[in-house]
């Protein structure tokens, strides 16, 4: 206890005795407000599985698929905070949640301690808001063991910047177990950790290389242990001459997990391995337009009572400027247990207002 | 361990100080001019590369790297570098670094800017900047300015060689003066006093050397030229009698040709905007006197 209360001491002292001053100066009109944004994404789609009934969350026909709201602004000069809200149809209806509310520290080297509610760093995709994404909806592993909306608890986290002469960084988070398809632990004192370490190299000045493991754990709701690992593996060009034409993206993420005692709600069957494999190429063909491709299969290992899944995703995209986009999507699945495939197509459309959004790599 | 080993060690990781500074400049005519200033006693690089357009750089992790040990960061703010430069400067976990501290420096809000936007801001206006055209650097007269507060800049971080820092400004500054004076000369014997370029990042190396840009090939800022604007341009051009077209090397060159076969007497010159915007332009002396020989017709 005595450590404890000296490390919480030390760290206190340091994110308060720092003269930093605030990340974003006042600018003229906008006063102390926060940096203000709205972005919202719908969708007009046709799905050989999507039902034709509008009370179901996703069907076909045009859809609002979410409006996110975002506040951003410095507290003070040893704090930063970001609020984020969505609304989104659900059954017929609109709901409204608080996404992201978290603070952040500005004045610590080496280190970013972040408090809230905020979307586990787990992996490459689970971060990633809606508006975000490389295609329409996340990976198949991705919603069946998180859930559409992802691994999004509250907790605690503290991201290292390790001294080694490339780009490796460490982030440990301790966070709630609410997830429902990973964890429902049965008490809310129980805390699930979180490793993710994450490495970039500069294989030249117009090509990077990333590779990421991450692993968490914690009490499910059968009161034994559900884990979950995943490595990801991202190549990034964008040529030193002509990069405002030209880049390619390439990601491939594997997730792995092990629910013990885990019994499928539908079937009342053992359901304790679940993971499955991503791998999507982003081409950017000029300044305005893009096209992709994702290969997935869903039930690597294939455990009943989940039969694999292969999908392949294609996509090609027309963004008039950095705040609007038009995509048009094909995708085709089929369930190796199944006689027939799913088709899918739909042209989503995705609107940014308000405050310049700061890119993520 | 108990508190007073561990204050030890924040304070002695604290005063490891570099013999050198080290700075991070956003762009590489900020570098070279932070070089001319800092000599031997900075070491200096730039995050976005002379052929790059500086609005749209990619907040890759190694600058976060590059950032986390920077004793000063020189942007050009207004705006310039708003879609990845805060990214960076968070992922740098550096707090020397964040703005308000000495180790920040945005030189744009110590200059006076042009085509700063009066009225209501509509993003219909294309991707405008509130505080003024943020391409200051391409003016010769303004890269003294700039160099003066950085050596004001470097003096506070290192007091000891203020008075070398301050100097090496003034060297600087003085000799893009006398310079500009030649350039001017050789400028008004060209007898051109407009010209058309792509998007409005020459607007101060043409505002000083008094060439009027009457039209961009750009409908609006950041949107790329439609085939009906080009010919719109093209028509003003011949109304106008220019005969001059300044592409910035950053954007698609094909645009050349379709100029010339709408109307093949225009001169099309793709023009560096930055140092090392070009093999040849290793400073900001190469890159204006690259800029004068493209009006010259010489390059």
């Amino acid at each position: 206890m005595k450590n404890f209360t000296i490390l919480v001491f030390t760290i206190s002292g340091m994110i308060f005795a720092n003269s930093a001053r605030s990340q974003t100066a006042a600018r003229s009109g906008k006063g102390m407000n926060p940096d203000m944004s709205v972005n919202f994404m719908g969708v007009f789609q046709q799905g050989s599985a999507l039902s034709n009934d509008r009370l179901e969350g996703d069907h076909n026909g045009f859809n609002f698929n979410e409006a996110e709201l975002q506040f951003t602004s410095d507290v003070d000069p040893y704090l930063r905070a970001t609020a984020l809200f969505a609304v989104a149809a659900e059954a017929g209806e609109f709901a409204f949640e608080a996404e992201e509310v978290y603070m952040e520290t500005l004045s610590l080297p080496s280190v970013t301690l972040k408090l809230g509610k905020f979307k586990s760093s787990f992996g490459k995709q689970n971060i990633l808001h809606p508006h975000a994404y490389s295609f329409f909806e996340v990976p198949l592993i991705n919603a069946a063991l998180l859930g559409d909306e992802g691994l999004n608890e509250m907790g605690v986290s503290a991201a290292l910047l390790l001294p080694f002469s490339w780009f490796s960084e460490l982030t440990l988070q301790s966070q709630t177990l609410s997830n429902e398809s990973l964890f429902n632990s049965a008490k809310s004192n129980q805390l699930g950790w979180l490793a993710r370490l994450n490495n970039l190299w500069d294989l030249n000045d117009s090509t990077t290389v990333a590779f990421g493991i991450s692993g968490l754990s914690g009490k499910n709701q059968f009161n034994r242990q559900s884990s979950a690992w995943g490595a990801d593996l991202t190549l990034k060009w964008r040529p030193e001459v002509g990069g405002k034409y030209r880049s390619i993206a390439w990601t491939t993420e594997y997730i792995g997990s092990f629910r013990d005692n885990w019994i499928d709600a539908e079937t009342s069957q053992s359901f304790e391995k679940l993971g499955g494999l991503s791998s999507g190429f982003n081409f950017q063909l000029d300044q305005r337009w893009s096209t992709g491709l994702r290969l997935e299969r869903l039930g690597i290992p294939n455990i009943a009572p989940v039969n694999a899944i292969n999908k392949i995703s294609a996509i090609i995209g027309f963004f008039p400027s950095e705040f609007s986009g038009f995509r048009l999507q094909y995708a085709y699945s089929k369930n190796e247990s199944a006689s027939k495939a799913d088709h899918y197509a739909g042209l989503q459309y995705n609107i940014s207002i308000g405050a310049h959004p700061a890119h993520v790599y | 361990m108990n508190m007073k080993k561990i204050f030890a060690l924040i304070l002695l990781l604290g005063n490891l100080a570099h013999a050198k500074l080290m700075v991070v400049a956003t762009t590489t005519d900020l570098s070279s001019i932070a070089k001319e200033v800092g000599g031997n006693l900075i070491e200096v690089e730039s995050i976005a590369k002379g052929t790059q357009d500086p609005h749209f750089i990619e907040a890759k992790p190694s600058f976060m790297l590059r950032s986390a040990h920077a004793d000063l960061l020189i942007s050009v703010g207004l705006d310039l570098e708003i879609g990845w430069l805060p990214n960076i400067i968070r992922g740098a976990r550096n707090p020397k670094i964040n703005p308000g501290n000495d180790g920040f420096l945005e030189i744009g809000e110590s200059l006076q800017t042009l085509e700063k936007p009066t009225g209501d801001l509509s993003r219909a206006q294309g991707d405008v900047h509130p505080q003024g055209n943020p391409h200051v650097t391409l003016d010769p007269i303004r890269a003294g300015q700039i160099a003066m507060i950085i050596a004001e800049r470097l003096a506070k971080l290192n007091p000891e060689n203020a008075a070398l820092f301050q100097k090496n400004g003034q060297i600087f500054s003085d000799r893009l003066k006398s310079k500009t004076e030649l350039w001017k000369k050789r400028i008004i014997a060209t007898g051109i006093s407009k010209v058309v370029t792509y998007h409005k990042t020459l607007t101060y190396f043409l505002d000083r050397f008094a060439i009027q840009n009457a039209a961009i090939l750009e409908p609006k800022p950041g949107i790329p030229p439609t085939s009906g604007h080009i010919l719109d341009v093209t028509q003003i051009m011949k109304k106008q009698n220019i005969k001059l077209v300044l592409i910035e090397n950053y954007f698609d060159p094909s645009i050349v040709k379709k100029i010339q076969s709408i109307d093949p007497g225009v001169r099309s010159e793709i023009v560096p905007v930055s140092v090392d915007g070009e093999k040849a332009i290793g400073n900001l002396d190469e890159l204006y006197e690259t800029l004068v020989q493209a009006v010259e017709g010489k390059k």
